[in-house]
Order: structure tokens, then C-alpha cells, then sequence
């Protein structure tokens, strides 16, 4: 390669100055041994050379950006800027040439074969086990060999996904240091890693000519759907849940696929069939990719503590054994013991030499083996033989015995006796290096990387990606990567690409013309009535703190509302249950209203405290979101308990804290705007909608009940109407409709009885009325359902109060029955439509049991 | 010897259940030891949906899909069963504990992988290296396997104390150990975890025992009880089933329900409900003898 100009060459030097420097042992990607660097390499570095300092750095930043933007991470609810669990992309990817490819590929099809055969075996005649090609107690000992899915899983058609985790040896060699079969093994990450990498190395991507990843999810869609034997098949991920860390991968793989999102309690069996349920009643489902432990799946005949799936799913698997993709049980052959055993396996079942063999590991219930192992126990890494589902980087460091003290020798050498035959010994082969990037230049890093497979119409196909991760070759022997550092994995091709087609664009023969809703599942409905809740009550809580500070600034004075202010703080702090009264300390307002402000912020009494709505706040709209546009996610990301401007809210005093609030104020508003702009009107708004009116219509009849009853002399009232206007936003609209004073008349008819102004109470009924009329009644032609009971009771007090009669009754008891009735009514109507709408039943399902007792 | 047995199991719940699923291992299975003569499960409510057929270890087993709201759900099994007499096994000339890697292995006459599934542990019956210790002590090398299976059967039941409110169904066995306490189950799974830690294999047996009354009281009706024991295999004698909680071996007033690797296999009814509420369980196990024999007093 030569450079037309010496600027080029210097730079060259510049990037790859410390690389050279830093001597790896091990195989290099980059360079081989004479320090050239490698055919595959050359395009993607003479085009980063290309690049000035500056311009890399900021693709790095902006990459990064994205990174958070998307919200690629492990644990979603952690600290999105806490280093550790941080999910990092590199800029640059490992870079796979078009032959070596073609090996791999190969290779990766061979052994999802081999793994299809030798499962379909185990689960049906285990003639493997009784040739002895496969030693039975390896496969007895192992929890994940599900004894009901017998007679089942060969019935279920072809193993659907396989991954695998490859490290290049010192000799050049690649080895699987751990497969995949159980579940898609975070495809998704690697296709959310390709899709912010192309927003910023696509120039580079193509400059390389490398392979686009989006035809491989096409065959991928189109077998699952072929698998089915149906046309426009209703496919659901089933996910454990957000609280997993593989949660992020199956969203965003769901999404992109046009899955829908279930959980275990979405899902319903009856007969033969699984349903999933949603406002409409219960719909049946095609097909499930299983995105959970087999174990897991059904309490009923699997682990009696796993609700991942529905009760009785393997029971309607034994009718419709194609339902579940990958088939429960499927784990069984990613025991790592099995390693020793594939290359006769593969002569045997497939008639094949095996091509790519795992790294050199021997499995501890084999009594020779275990002899070998125990003699050289310090070449060895001890790990055990099954770990499940196989989350991307998280694969469990093993037990060392070199670092070992001698107690815990005798342990491991006993625990090796005992529970062999769910152990495996493994060498540490060590890891190849490529070029990762940093500011000073490139720096040589240890990787391992996933690949995946997938059945399609066609066979086996591999994808040409993957998910590269940076691992300590101290410690690691597979694919174990706390740091979270990951790479795109760019395979080079000869021929030319064709053009870009994405998922997210359907062709139009295979859409259809739709303005139904769609599908909306009941705990998607919950989730967006909560969101709705927990956005209006951040917003009413940071409105009463902005103007209780505001005041303080104001010239005091007994007429400035320091006393309403200090009033509306107390009723959020207070239990709305135990209707207790706040003691009041005789300490000066001001005082007593910094410490209001910050006990409402993150005091743990109050179940109104900002810290724990705005962690309400991000959590229901993290389950809703794939209901939210990223523009609409974006804005409510500074709720996130682990968000800077969260944690700056306690210590900040109050000009800053009246700065911040704003900054909060305004970030609900954008939320608020864009839902307002952009949500279909579906059932889903309905909900979101239902929740914010819901929770306004509380906040403002319980200010108004604290603030004038019972009366209190003329200068409080008028600064304590000043207030309600300014909390209620409507003071505006009071000056331009009366051009007076306010008047308590005139003020609690605009804020309760005008069904015109957004703001009041009437008005959130109204609504609230109009959206449960749209919604489906499930229980049509019966009387009338609870929920509408309790609006039309609500609306009808309201339309019927005479206004100013209330307003000039001496103790103001019609004012607080009218209220006291919202402030009662309104909690249960919240909680009636979640019993019409919700759930099918008010429980979660749960399991019985019965042991025998026999006397002695 | 002739039995009939009626078990009836009744569940009330304080709402209702809006369905329920049921798995049910209640008929006998036949066996060198038994058989089955006649059978019959009834339910109520009727179920949508009943399943019957064999589980992978050939008991019989019913899956019951209830679709009906309901607060009270009955299951009666009635079952007529004959127990043949054991035939006695001369516990010192079976095959020493050490040596069964060569009985089992690939080729030998004793490999069957319906066997060898039995040496592995499971979740319930883990050995710890505790449980190790406690086993070895009825093992030392070259016992004969079914003689170190009477001697753990015997002090199981002399050192350990029946007491059904030290555990429950989750109790791992490592606790067992530790608190000497437990019911039928537990002296089960901790003599099955035993067992395992030296790779003997071994069977969880749920069935019925015959009880008896004290001296000079009449039986009392349901007094019977379902029961858990368990059975050891040597290659002289095939499979011996022993009874940790009475410290015997296992004669002809045990009647085997079914077998499996530990209690989650063959539990008599397990279920997963959608409401409910609270519930409460009514248990009534009553075994006649057909043949004329009352067991002595």
C-alpha cells in the first residue's frame, strides 16, 4: 500500500504508533508477524487515516452518544453514566475477510446441524446415550435435560437459533468457547451495536464493502413465519421481563422484527391453545420465540417456581409442538462437557469431519478425565458445565485453582468428587488482539465474539455480524466481559451489495392497510395509565416547590402566600391515607419551607416524594416503551433515579432548585406536547390520557379543600387564589376573561365547573367519561360497569353545583362535601378500571402444593 | 396381599378460581411389587380439558385444565391393588458400592440408562459435602450396596426426628441434615442425596402406607396416608425399596403410586391457579385390606 502524501504516512504513524509499541502476545488481526498489516485490515485503516484526530474523536463521542440515546445497556434502570455495566461501542469493528468468512459460516451451519440432530436424539430415542457417544450422566446431571419435554422437542420441527463464542488461538485457530442453543442469546445487541455503529462509520462500512446484517433478519422473519404454516402468524418474544439483563436485546429485537413484547402473566393457555390478553379479550398467539429458561416456562410441569411463561404451556406444546421456538429444553446440548464428545458426534450423526472444535476442555464426571484434570489442576480452569441462557459478556469467570489457597483446593478436589458430572475443566487458550480505539491512537485488545445462527426456509444461515467484546485473558476462558467494552464485527465482501433493505420499512405486499389498533396487551394499558399518573403528579408536585421558592424570593410580607404555599408542601407530604396533621414547626417560613421542599424531594415518608414518583416515572415508561417514540423516550430520560439532574435536587439550594425545577417542568411539557402531537388515538392514548386527568383532577380538588376550608381572613384568601391560579396555570385565562382581582366565585368556577378550561376539574371528567365510552366493554349487555358508575356519580355532583351558593356558605360544607366526594371517588375509580381492564383476575397466578404427611 | 384405597383430596378456596391446572399422580403403577387391579380418578368440577397418559418415567399421570369459576375443587381416586411378597435378597453378596462404575458401564450387563438416570443428583436431593460425610459413614470401601443402604435406612430413622412443621416442600436437604428434622419427603430426599453423592443409583418412591392404630383403638377412618420411601438398585437384585422415615425395609403394606428422581416428579397433585384467594386442603387416605387380614395390632 503507498500514500500519495507524507501527511498520510505520518498519520498512519500516529494511529498505529502505540499499537506497534504495545507488544501483544498471542495472535494479532492487524498485523502479522513481519508488523504488515493484514489484506483484510487495509481498506478500514487507509480510511481511517484519512480522518483527522479531531474527527475521530468526535465520531467516537457522537457514537457513544447514540449508545445512550438508544439505551443499549444490561441493566436498564442503572445508572446510564456509572462506568461499570456501561454499555461502550468501539469505533473501530473486528474486521472478518470474505474467505475466512466463508470457513466460519460454514462451520457455524455444521454445528447448528449437529445440535439439531443430537437434540431431537436425546429427547426421543437416545441412541447417542446407548452407543455411548455421549456419556448418559453427563446429560442426567444437567437441570436443564427436561425429562416432560420428552417426546416433545422432536416433534417441534428444527432447533431454530444457535450462537457461539469464538476466540482465535495463538496457533490462528478459532474454537467455540461456548454455544448457544436455549434462547436468540442477545442477537438483539448485536443488531442495535450495527444499527448506531452505521449512523456513524456507514461512510467506512461501505468504503470496506462489508456485508449489511438486514437480509439475515428477513430470512430470519420469513422462516419463523413459514415455521407456523400460517399467513399474517401472530408472533410473540416472550421475555422474562425488564428486570433481565437480556431485556434491552429482546425490546429492541422485537420492535425491529415486529414481534409483540409478552410477558409470562400477558399469556393465558386454555385447551390447546395459548392466548395473549389484551383490552379486547383474549388472542390467540402463533408462535412464541422463547426468550427465557426452558425451566422457567411452565410451573405447572417445569420448575414449580418459574412463571416466565403461562401455567400449562407445555401441556398445549404436546398438541402443538411447533408453538415454542427454540423448544423448551433445548439448553441441554450448550453443556460445555459435551466438547470432548462433538467431533466423534459429528462422524456419527451427520457423516462429517467436525470443522470448528471447542476449545480444550474435559468434562469432570468422565473418571478419566477428571484423573488427568486432578494431576495437572493448575493448568485448569473450573467452570460449570451448563449456565443457561448465556447473556453476552456475562458468562460466569470460573473457579482458578492456580490462585487458590490450599483449604480451598481440598474443597474444589472434594466438590469435584461429588458433583463431577456438572463440571468442566477448561485450558485457557488465550485470546487474539485487534485494534480497539483511543484518543492517543489504536491500542491492541483481547476479544472473543458471538456469532449466530439461524434456521431458515432454507437451512441453516449465518449472520454476517456479530457481537465482538473486549475480555481480560487473565481471567476469562469464554465470553466473560464485565466491562461491557463491545465492537461491531464488519465481514468483507467480494462481490457488491445490494441495496439497503431494512426491517423497519415493510415491503408493501406485505402490509396491509390498517386503522384498527393494534393489539394492546392489559399490562401495556397499566403501564401507560401509570405513566400518565406519575407525569402529571411530577408535574404538580414540581409546580406547588416552584411556587412555594418563587415566593420566598418576593418581598415578605403577610399578603405574599408564604402561609397557601406552605400548606399545599404539607398536604404532599402527607399520607393520603392517614389524613394525620403536620405538625408545624416554629421555625420562620422560610425555613419551614426549605425543609418542606427538601423532605419532599427525597424524604421516605411521604409517598409523594419526587424521588419516588420520578423513579415510578421512568420505570412504567420503560415498560411502555415501545408505545413511546425516542423523542418522547429522550425527554423523560433526566427522570432516571441515576440521572445527574436527579441526585443534584437535594443538594441544590433554593435559586438553584427553582432553575432545576424548571428544567424538569419543561421536560414533562416536551413530553406531554409530543404524546399530545404524536400518539395515534388508540386505546393506548385513552389510558395515558385516563391516568394524567385522573391524578390532576385529585391534585386540584385536594388543593383547593386545603386552601379554603374552612375560610380563613380575606388578605389569605385572595394570595391563597393567587396560588391555585398559578398552580392550575389558569391564571391568565382568569385576567383575560375578568380583568378583577380574583374572587373565590368566580375562581372556583373556572378551576372546578368549566368543562372548557383544560385545567379544570369538570373538564378532567369529562374526559376521563368520554375516553371510557371508546374503550371495549367486556361485559356488554349487563349493567353498568363500575368504572362508568363512578364517573357519571363524579360528573353529575359537579354539573349540578351551584357555584356561587357554595362559595358564600359561611363553613364552606357543601364546597368539602363536593371535594371529599372526589378526593373518595376518584382513588376507586383508579382502581376499577384497573379491575375491568387490567387483569382477568386480581391475581397473578400461583401454585399449589401437597406433601404427604403420614404419622410415624 | 389385597387393598383398596380410596384418596380423596379436597380444596376450598375463599374466591373464586377462575381456572385451574392440575397435575395428578394418584394410580398405582404396576411393578414386580404390585398390581393394579382397578382404577378410577373423579373430578369436579368436570375439566375442559384431562389428559391421561404416561410421564417420562412411565407413571400414569392426568393433567386437568378446569376452565369453570369455582370454589371448591374435589379429586377422589379409587384404586383395588394386589402386593406381592418381596422376595428376600442376601444383602452381603450384592456388588460393593465402589465397583457399580463397572456394572454400569457401556457394554456391561447392567447398562441401562433407565438406571443410570437415577445416580444423578437433581435440584432436591444436591448433594453438599456435608451430606458426602454423613453417607460415607454407612460406606466405608467394598460394602456391599444394599447392606450400606439398610445401614443409612436405619440411622436416618433413629437419628433423625418426624416433624412436620421443621419443613416444607422447598426445605433443601443440606437443612434436613443440619436440624435432624422432617417428614417422609425429606428422610427421602436426604437418603436419595446420599446415595448420590457416591453415585448409587437411587429412586424416589411416592405411595400409600398402611398405618395402624395404637394398641386397643379402633381404626380410624382416613387416617391412612399417602408416603415417600425409596429404592436402591444393585445388579443382583434389581431395584429394593427401603423406608428411611420407619427405618424397615419395604414389604407388602406399601403400595407404589409411582416413581421418579425426586418428589417434583410424582407429587400426588400439584396445581397452578388464577384466583383463589386463600384455600384450605382437606386430606383423606383410607386403605381396607380386601383379603380378609386386618394388620396386627
Amino acid at each position: 500500500m503507498t500514500y500519495s502524501s507524507p501527511s498520510l504516512v505520518e498519520s498512519e504513524h500516529q494511529l498505529l504508533g502505540s499499537y506497534r509499541a504495545d507488544a501483544a502476545s498471542g495472535y494479532d488481526e492487524l498485523l502479522d508477524d513481519d508488523g504488515t498489516i493484514r489484506p483484510s485490515w487495509r481498506g478500514l485503516l487507509s480510511s481511517l487515516v484519512g480522518l483527522s484526530p479531531a474527527e475521530l474523536a468526535i465520531r467516537t463521542a457522537r457514537l457513544d452518544r447514540r449508545v445512550r440515546e438508544t439505551g443499549i445497556a444490561y441493566d436498564i434502570f442503572a445508572d446510564p453514566n456509572a462506568s461499570s455495566q456501561r454499555w461502550q461501542l468501539d469505533l473501530l469493528p473486528i474486521v472478518i475477510s470474505s474467505p475466512e468468512w466463508d470457513w466460519l459460516a460454514t462451520s457455524l451451519v455444521q454445528r447448528a446441524r449437529l445440535f439439531d440432530r443430537l437434540l431431537a436424539d436425546l429427547y426421543g430415542e437416545q441412541s447417542t446415550m446407548r452407543r455411548g457417544l455421549v456419556p448418559p450422566e453427563l446429560v442426567f446431571s444437567d437441570g436443564s435435560f427436561l425429562r416432560p419435554c420428552q417426546g416433545i422437542l422432536p416433534r417441534a420441527g428444527p432447533l431454530r437459533f444457535y450462537a457461539a463464542d469464538l476466540a482465535r488461538g495463538a496457533d490462528g485457530q478459532w474454537r467455540v468457547i461456548d454455544s448457544h442453543t436455549e434462547t436468540l442469546a442477545g442477537v438483539g445487541f448485536a443488531l442495535a451495536n450495527r444499527v448506531v455503529h452505521t449512523h456513524v462509520a456507514g461512510d467506512l462500512f461501505k468504503r470496506c464493502n462489508a456485508v449489511r446484517i438486514a437480509s439475515y433478519f428477513q430470512d430470519l422473519q420469513l422462516g419463523l413465519a413459514a415455521h407456523t404454516g400460517r399467513d399474517n402468524a401472530r408472533i410473540a418474544l416472550l421475555t422474562p421481563g425488564p428486570h433481565h439483563q437480556d431485556y434491552f436485546s429482546h425490546a429492541y429485537l422485537a420492535r425491529y422484527m415486529g414481534f409483540l413484547l409478552v410477558e409470562g402473566a400477558d399469556l393465558r393457555t386454555k385447551g390447546n391453545r395459548v392466548y395473549l390478553k389484551t383490552l379486547e379479550g383474549l388472542k390467540e398467539i402463533d408462535l412464541v420465540v422463547r426468550c427465557c429458561d426452558s425451566g422457567l416456562i411452565d410451573p405447572l410441569e417445569l420448575d414449580p417456581a418459574g412463571f416466565d411463561g403461562p401455567p400449562g404451556l407445555l401441556r398445549v406444546c404436546r398438541g402443538s409442538p411447533r408453538l415454542v421456538v427454540n423448544a423448551a429444553g433445548s439448553a441441554i446440548v450448550q453443556n460445555r462437557g459435551l466438547g470432548p464428545y462433538l467431533a466423534e458426534l459429528s462422524r456419527a450423526l451427520l457423516g462429517e469431519e467436525l470443522l470448528l472444535p471447542d476449545a480444550p476442555r474435559w468434562w469432570l464426571g468422565d473418571p478419566l478425565a477428571r484423573q488427568h484434570v486432578l494431576q495437572n489442576l493448575d493448568s485448569f480452569v473450573i467452570r460449570k458445565a451448563q449456565e443457561g441462557t448465556g447473556r453476552p459478556g456475562q458468562a460466569a469467570l470460573g473457579y482458578d485453582p492456580h490462585a487458590a489457597s490450599r483449604g480451598e483446593r481440598e474443597r474444589l478436589l472434594r466438590e469435584i468428587e461429588i458433583n463431577g458430572a456438572t463440571l468442566a475443566a477448561e485450558e485457557k487458550i488465550g485470546f487474539s488482539v485487534a485494534p480497539a480505539f483511543d484518543l492517543k491512537g489504536l491500542i491492541p485488545r483481547p476479544f472473543a465474539m458471538r456469532l449466530f445462527v439461524s434456521r431458515t426456509s432454507d437451512g441453516y444461515a449465518a449472520m454476517p455480524g456479530g457481537l465482538a467484546m473486549t475480555v481480560d485473558p487473565e481471567r476469562a476462558v469464554a465470553l466473560s466481559a464485565p466491562d461491557g467494552h463491545t465492537r461491531d464485527v464488519w465481514v468483507l465482501s467480494q462481490a457488491e451489495q445490494r441495496p439497503h433493505v431494512s426491517l423497519w420499512r415493510p415491503k408493501l405486499e406485505s402490509a396491509r392497510v390498517e386503522r384498527s389498533q393494534r393489539v394492546l396487551q392489559s399490562r401495556v394499558a397499566d403501564d401507560l395509565f401509570w405513566l400518565g399518573r406519575y407525569c402529571e403528579r411530577s408535574d404538580w408536585t414540581m409546580r406547588v416547590m416552584r411556587s412555594a421558592l418563587r415566593r420566598l424570593e418576593e418581598d415578605s410580607g403577610p399578603s405574599n402566600g408564604l402561609d397557601a404555599a406552605q400548606k399545599c408542601l404539607e398536604m404532599l407530604l402527607r399520607d393520603r391515607e392517614q389524613a394525620a396533621t403536620f405538625q408545624r414547626s416554629t421555625a420562620t417560613a422560610t425555613a419551614n419551607i426549605e425543609h418542606l421542599c427538601r423532605q419532599l424531594i427525597s424524604g421516605s415518608a411521604s409517598p409523594r416524594a419526587l424521588a419516588k414518583t420520578f423513579a415510578g416515572l421512568y420505570r412504567v415508561a420503560h415498560l411502555a416503551r415501545d408505545r413511546l417514540s425516542l423523542e418522547a423516550w429522550h425527554t423523560l430520560s433526566r427522570f432516571n433515579p441515576g440521572d445527574t439532574w436527579v441526585k443534584s435536587l437535594p443538594m441544590a439550594v433554593p435559586g438553584t432548585l427553582q432553575d432545576l425545577l424548571e428544567d424538569g417542568l419543561a421536560s414533562i411539557a416536551a413530553f406531554n406536547g409530543l404524546m399530545h402531537e404524536n400518539m395515534t388515538r388508540n386505546y393506548g392514548w385513552s389510558f395515558l390520557d385516563m391516568g394524567r386527568r385522573l391524578e390532576r383532577a385529585y391534585n386540584l380538588s385536594e388543593a383547593v379543600l386545603m386552601l379554603f376550608v374552612p375560610p380563613t381572613d380575606p388578605e389569605q384568601e385572595s394570595s391563597s387564589l393567587m396560588l391555585l391560579l398559578e398552580l392550575a396555570d389558569s391564571f391568565i385565562t382568569y385576567r383575560s376573561r375578568y380583568r378583577l382581582d380574583p374572587l373565590l366565585p368566580l375562581v372556583l368556577d373556572l378551576l372546578l365547573l368549566d368543562e372548557s378550561n383544560p385545567r379544570a376539574l369538570a373538564c378532567q371528567l369529562a374526559a376521563i367519561s368520554h375516553h371510557l365510552e371508546s374503550l371495549p366493554d367486556s361485559r356488554q349487555g349487563v349493567s353498568m360497569s363500575e368504572d362508568r358508575r363512578l364517573i357519571l356519580s363524579l360528573q353529575t355532583t359537579t354539573r349540578l353545583a351551584d357555584i356561587e351558593a357554595i362559595a358564600e356558605e359561611p363553613q364552606r360544607s357543601s364546597l368539602e362535601s363536593l371535594l371529599v366526594q372526589q378526593l373518595t371517588v376518584l382513588p376507586e375509580l383508579s382502581n376499577a378500571i384497573s379491575r375491568h381492564y387490567f387483569n382477568l383476575t386480581d391475581e397473578a397466578p400461583h401454585r399449589l402444593h401437597l406433601r404427604g404427611e403420614p404419622l410415624p | 396381599m389385597m387393598f383398596d384405597v380410596r384418596h380423596r383430596t379436597h380444596y376450598r378456596y375463599s374466591v373464586p378460581v377462575v381456572q385451574s391446572q392440575h397435575l395428578v399422580h394418584m394410580t398405582p403403577r404396576d411393578s414386580e411389587r404390585q398390581s393394579t387391579l382397578h382404577h378410577s380418578l373423579m373430578v369436579e368440577p368436570a375439566p375442559a380439558m384431562r389428559y391421561d397418559g404416561l410421564d417420562a418415567f412411565d407413571n400414569v399421570v392426568a393433567i386437568l385444565d378446569i376452565e369453570v369459576a369455582h370454589k371448591e375443587f374435589m379429586l377422589l381416586a379409587r384404586s383395588t391393588v394386589e402386593t406381592h411378597p418381596v422376595i428376600s435378597t442376601d444383602f452381603a453378596a450384592t456388588t460393593p458400592w465402589d465397583r457399580l462404575d463397572a456394572a454400569l458401564a457401556p457394554g456391561a450387563a447392567g447398562f441401562d440408562l433407565d438406571v443410570i438416570q437415577y445416580r444423578c443428583a437433581t435440584r432436591l436431593t444436591a448433594p453438599t459435602l456435608a451430606v458426602a460425610d454423613y453417607a460415607r459413614v454407612s460406606f466405608p470401601p467394598g460394602r456391599p450396596v444394599l447392606e450400606g443402604a439398610m445401614d443409612l435406612t436405619q440411622r436416618i430413622y433413629t437419628e433423625f426426628t418426624f416433624d412436620p412443621t421443621a419443613t416444607d416442600v422447598s426445605t433443601p436437604v443440606a437443612r434436613v441434615l443440619n436440624e435432624r428434622r422432617g417428614v417422609c419427603q425429606d428422610f427421602a430426599h436426604l437418603t436419595l442425596a446420599s446415595l448420590r453423592a457416591l453415585r448409587i443409583p437411587a429412586r424416589y418412591i411416592s405411595g400409600y402406607i398402611l398405618t395402624r392404630p395404637p394398641p386397643g383403638h379402633p381404626r380410624l377412618q382416613g387416617a391412612d396416608a399417602s408416603h415417600a420411601w425409596i429404592s436402591v438398585w444393585c445388579p443382583e437384585a434389581g431395584w429394593q425399596d427401603f423406608d428411611p422415615t420407619n427405618g424397615l425395609l419395604v414389604g407388602d403394606e406399601h403400595i407404589t403410586i409411582a416413581y421418579g428422581r425426586d418428589y417434583n416428579d410424582v407429587s400426588p397433585i400439584s396445581g397452578v391457579l388464577l384466583g383463589g384467594g386463600a384455600h384450605t386442603v382437606a386430606v383423606a387416605v383410607d386403605i381396607e385390606s380386601l383379603d380378609g387380614r386386618t394388620p396386627p395390632p
